[in-house]
């Protein structure tokens, strides 16, 4: 298997035996670009990945070959009427397997982009640039990234778009309009702790076998839906240490199951009480219980929204202190590489060496 | 003469030989053009451009006239961590 464990320095490559207890590493591929995002399109192979650099600036980046070569997308920019320049390529999702040449790309300030030639150049999608509510968006030092992009597997026009400062938006017309979706989630840095917009999810994932439910890591707790967003059920209590955090996992075959990564507080972005843990819930969020065996301690981790990933056997994630773990059969974390430049992102694949 | 984090992104090359009537036309010839302007055409912050070693700014500018003959040097101005 590969993991592409995205960093601030470039695109590493590791790959895993079939037990995820022994990893070689190449790269740095794309070196010195900060990789927020890399993944493999499952319809046709490609890596992508969103690279950005402070002084050339964001891009997305394609390869055909397995990381050897890359090429460029055409500039991605803003109309001049938006007023809005892009700051950075955040999150690069696979359009749907009947729209091959289809995929979505979310960029800071709190944009969506559409591709439908692969990758080559991308459109805005006017409805989210132009909302009505975008003047009631109110990015953090963190900026303003539109970083989970999610289609719903049984209906061809829905779609969700998470982005931090303004909340969940879904549409029911293949992105034409986006109605925000964020009712009981609390956003308590705004007078109003319960508006429409204004939240800042850090990341959404919906159940690919059951698209009714989605599951939020918000700067608020840990939420649930059963309805499509329509309303949002709060999980973090009952084992979790705090509701606070950025990473989300699930589990493709299970959809009661999800994971976090908790940090103290929104004021204090590192492990609580000191003590590294992946939490876990198989009660749709019900319970929830740590899975530590093998991480460091004492430790002070923050580990990023795009620092994490899972699939069908296991789950992975990568800190800002450069180092990668993954979960073995037996639930001990294996330390797979340390010393790492800052670990920005992590995708896994099926591919082999 | 670009960086090699440029050159990176252009197959490998450093030097371009291109016509062009001023800077920003030169800048704006190269493959990597989109990496050196934001959407606006703005050129990135914390980029340095050299004319024959002067700093384009006391040269004109973008706007600044090429007679022919000039060698121009991108630099970036990467600091920090």
């Amino acid at each position: 298997m590969l993991a592409l464990v995205g960093t601030r320095k470039g695109l590493f490559c590791l790959w895993g035996d079939h037990d995820r207890r022994r990893w070689e590493i190449e790269g740095p591929l794309l070196d010195g670009w900060g990789i927020y995002h890399a993944m493999v399109d499952p319809r046709d192979d490609a890596l992508f990945a969103a690279a950005n650099h402070v002084v050339y600036g964001p891009t997305v980046q394609r390869s055909t070959d397995r990381g050897r070569t890359w090429r460029r997308s055409r500039k991605v920019g803003l109309p001049e009427a938006s007023g809005l320049t892009v700051n950075a390529t955040w999150h690069i999702e696979p359009g749907r397997p009947e729209e091959p040449d289809t995929l979505y790309l979310g960029a800071d300030p709190g944009v969506l982009f559409r591709s439908d030639d692969g990758g080559d150049s991308w459109e805005p999608n006017r409805a989210i640039l132009e909302h009505p509510t975008r003047e009631r968006w109110l990015p953090g030092a963190g900026g303003m990234s539109c970083h989970s992009i999610q289609l719903d597997p049984l209906d061809p026009q829905r779609m969700y778009a998470a982005i931090t400062a303004a909340g969940v938006f879904r549409s029911d017309d293949d992105g034409e309009t986006w109605t925000p979706v964020n009712q009981d989630v609390s956003a308590d840095f705004l007078g109003d702790p319960y508006p429409d917009v204004g939240q800042c999810p850090h990341k959404l994932l919906l159940h690919p076998a059951q698209p009714n439910r989605l599951w939020q890591q918000n700067h608020f707790g840990v939420f649930r839906s059963d309805d499509y967003g329509d309303s949002w059920t709060r999980l973090d209590g009952n084992g979790l240490p705090s509701g606070f955090g950025f990473p989300l996992m699930l589990d493709p075959t299970d959809p009661d199951t999800a994971y976090v990564i908790p940090e103290t507080s929104p004021e204090y972005h590192y492990s609580p009480g000191a003590r590294l843990a992946v939490y876990g819930t198989t009660d749709a969020g019900a319970t929830w219980t740590p899975i530590a065996d093998g991480l460091p301690a004492p430790a002070w981790a923050a580990v990023l929204r795009e620092g994490s990933a899972s699939d069908a056997e296991s789950l992975y994630f990568g800190t800002q202190s450069g180092s990668f773990f993954a979960l073995t059969d037996d639930d001990q974390w294996v330390e797979a590489v340390r010393h790492l430049p800052p670990i920005l992102s992590v995708e896994v694949t099926s591919w082999s060496r | 003469m670009v960086p090699t984090m440029l050159a990176a992104q252009a197959e490998g090359r450093r030097t371009f030989d291109v016509d062009a009537e001023t800077t920003g036309d030169a800048l704006r010839a190269l493959p990597v053009a989109d990496l050196l302007f934001n959407e606006r055409g703005e050129l990135n912050r914390h980029l340095n451009v050299y004319v024959d070693g002067l700093d384009h700014r006391e040269c004109g500018g973008l706007d600044g006239p090429l007679t022919g003959g000039h060698v121009i040097r991108v630099v970036a101005m990467v600091s920090g961590g």
